[in-house]
């Protein structure tokens, strides 16, 4: 358990020592945390291994180019297509894409399902995901509290969940001291921060962010540890509060949810923000024309991404290549694992599911199947993020299985075995372990083998098919 | 003379007749004064951010309401803190800073000429505050040190300042506005911040 101090007096008499339980989380691992990046070298070359990528070099290099187009910002409405079997990296390439254009670039992303909703319409949703991915870039004046603290006190109620916490910050310029009163938000913020008495931190009125700026130069004599990254800077001086210019990126969507209510910036935390109507989007298209005119504000297209794109219909597909033309349109980057299939909504059949005119459109990049070598890569990448221990020979064993079946299965079978072996005691995987999950789990292959085999015994299997077909006719 | 530029109404609830302000900018003005004398209470003004965000309500003169809710509040400063307000007298502008329990020879209360503002110090690096004079910028007239005052009596500092000649005249055109304003009693369009004004059902 993590102890922490919390304290004024550096003598060390009145130190206060809170037990605090909830100071580290287990994070729950997602499919694709290991990613960082596309894993490029500056000439857009793909190397082999590189920020959690492995294999698909042409696809990863491609993307590169498309990458350095976005940074230009001087293309708007190109389109990409991830084209491939299932498994085969396409999500990863637009994570990749996503973590590596940073954080000013808005990256936004949905599953092509999520359109269909009873509230919102589907072109409107579409719309709203557009809106999403541009940005613009402006200057804007906001309340901060910038000093040095000079004491944190948070006070936890003596049973667990019966009250909420309560906290005091006191914080210090070269002129005055004030005490806050801390709401539980706050108190959260300041205990995953770290903060602590001697930091001169900034923090934000409206949303409450801290940003850490340095420890005090009055405790650089402290015997503290500290790391060599540690920054030391001056006690800020005049008022507490103060107003400062602030250069940050706001999505068009933004500014439409702000714009759309009365009490606009509480519809950003509710979530839902229902639909917006054209005229707002019109003004607000304008006076975003007005600022760029005026110098004051940059549009920074972003990307859309559109994962299972062959969920759109017909509707939305002409949408999209009429909101392709729009010169604000942002770099579209769609996703599908399907090949000739039935486009949504007609009886038509189209490579991929998308009509002709819009694959026109559409540069398309595609994935290849992974190599039993690259399988193997993945495969260690993913046991270092679930941080399981696993001997050669199980990995080997795992890489065959993932090369015969399929990679997601592997990539499975790695927590399920690592808590097999928890049980017998063992810190690492091997190679019984693996073959023990093997024989619990079945995968598609198998379980496609075993309903053949045995289909007659499930449900709905009482009266033949051929029998049934009469039967249905016969209704008729 | 703030109002100026802006379109205002007016409606007469809970004993306060109320004056709503709003300007081309977006921004607005709540002034209430006190239906029987005429005594202006609160002035408050609330600006857009450059996105089209309400700004908070920033009080020129009255108190802001405290609220402190754990659970919404992100911080408040605490009730321990000195806390700074402006009523104004006739002839005064003035300002208390009330919770402050140094001995007077702390305080030092000053003009800077630079931006125009007046600067409460402590010696004991208690607190500190610029005051900003909204009416004085309008009249675009500088500040005189010789018209600031200050005293420390029952833990409060008050400053004040004279009020010039253009100040007074405005605060007379004002007082003819407020008693001609058109008023409803409890306006069912406009409950300000109100809502005992409102009378539904």
């Amino acid at each position: 358990m993590a102890m922490q101090q919390f304290g004024k007096d550096e003598s060390g008499a009145g130190i206060k020592v809170n037990e605090v339980h909830d100071l580290t989380r287990i994070e729950r691992i997602g499919a694709h945390s290991h990613i960082r990046g596309l894993g490029l070298d500056d000439s857009l070359d793909a190397r082999a291994v590189s920020q959690g990528m492995v294999g698909q070099n042409n696809a990863r290099r491609s993307a590169g180019v498309i990458l350095s187009m976005i940074r230009e910002g001087k293309i708007a409405g190109r389109a990409v297509l991830l084209a491939g079997q299932p498994g085969t990296g396409k999500t990863a390439i637009a994570m990749g894409m996503a973590k590596a254009l940073g954080e000013e670039t808005p990256f936004a992303m949905m599953a092509a399902s999520e359109i269909f909703s009873l509230e919102m319409n589907k072109t409107e949703a579409l719309t709203q995901a557009f809106r999403k991915a541009i940005g613009v870039r402006i200057k804007e004046e906001t309340e901060i509290i910038e000093g040095e603290v000079v004491e944190i006190e948070i006070d936890k109620p003596a049973t667990q969940g019966a009250a909420a916490k309560t906290g005091k910050l006191t914080l210090k310029t070269t002129e005055m001291e004030t005490i806050y009163d801390l709401g539980t938000k706050m108190i959260e913020s300041l205990t995953k921060e770290k903060v602590s008495a001697g930091d001169v931190v900034a923090i934000d009125k409206a949303s409450g962010k801290i940003t850490k700026l340095g420890r005090s130069f009055a405790r650089s004599r402290d015997f503290d540890a500290m790391g060599p990254q540690t920054k030391f800077v001056q006690c800020p001086e005049g008022e507490l509060q103060k107003r400062k210019e602030v250069v940050h990126v706001v999505t068009l969507h933004e500014i439409d949810v702000i714009n759309s209510r009365t009490q606009g910036f509480l519809a950003l935390f509710a979530g839902d923000t229902g639909e917006i109507r054209t005229e707002v989007r019109e003004q607000i298209d304008l006076k975003v024309a007005e600022w760029r005119e005026e110098g004051k504000a940059e549009i920074v297209p972003g990307v859309l991404f559109i994962d299972e794109v062959h969920m759109l219909d017909i509707e939305c597909f002409s949408f999209l290549n009429r909101a392709l033309e729009n010169d604000m349109a942002p770099v579209l980057v769609v996703a599908t694992n399907r090949g000739i299939t039935k486009i949504r909504g007609t009886n038509y059949r189209s490579p991929h599911g998308i009509p002709i005119d819009l694959l026109d459109r559409l540069l398309i990049i595609a994935t290849q199947p992974y190599s039993e070598k690259e399988i193997r890569l993945i495969l260690d990448i993913r046991c270092e993020e679930e941080d399981v221990e696993m001997t050669d020979d199980a990995k080997e064993l795992l890489t065959k299985i993932g090369h015969e079946t399929s990679l997601r299965y592997a990539i499975q079978l790695i927590t399920a075995s690592s808590l097999v072996a928890l049980k017998r005691k063992s810190a690492e995987v091997e190679v019984e372990d693996v073959s023990r999950v093997y024989t619990m789990f079945v995968d598609i292959k198998r379980s496609t083998q075993f309903l053949i085999e045995y289909q007659d015994q499930f449900m709905f299997n009482e009266v033949p098919m051929a029998e049934a077909d009469e039967a249905d006719s016969m209704e008729d | 003379m703030l109002r100026t530029g802006g379109k205002s109404t007016s409606v007469v609830s809970g004993g306060r007749k109320k004056v709503h302000t709003t300007f081309d900018d977006g921004s607005e003005m709540v002034e209430e004064y006190d239906a029987k004398t005429n005594e202006l209470l609160v002035r408050k003004r609330r600006t857009r951010t450059v996105l089209g965000k309400e700004n908070d309500w920033e009080y020129i003169v009255g108190d802001a309401p405290q609220t402190f809710n754990p659970d919404s509040t992100l911080m408040k400063e605490s009730t321990q803190n000195p806390c700074f307000s402006r009523k104004d007298s006739k002839v005064n502008f003035e300002w208390r800073v009330r919770n402050l329990p140094y001995p007077p020879s702390t305080y030092d209360v000053s003009i800077d000429h630079n931006d125009g503002k007046i600067v409460i110090r402590t010696s004991n690096k208690k607190y500190y505050k610029r005051i900003d004079v909204p009416e004085m910028k309008v009249l675009g007239a500088p500040l005189e040190d010789s018209c600031l005052q200050w005293k420390h009596a029952n833990n409060t500092l008050i400053v004040s300042y004279r009020k010039p000649e253009e100040a007074l005249k405005a605060d007379q055109e004002d007082q003819k506005f407020i008693k001609q304003a058109k008023t409803s009693t409890g306006g069912a369009d406009m409950d300000l911040d109100n809502p005992e004004g409102c009378k539904q059902q």
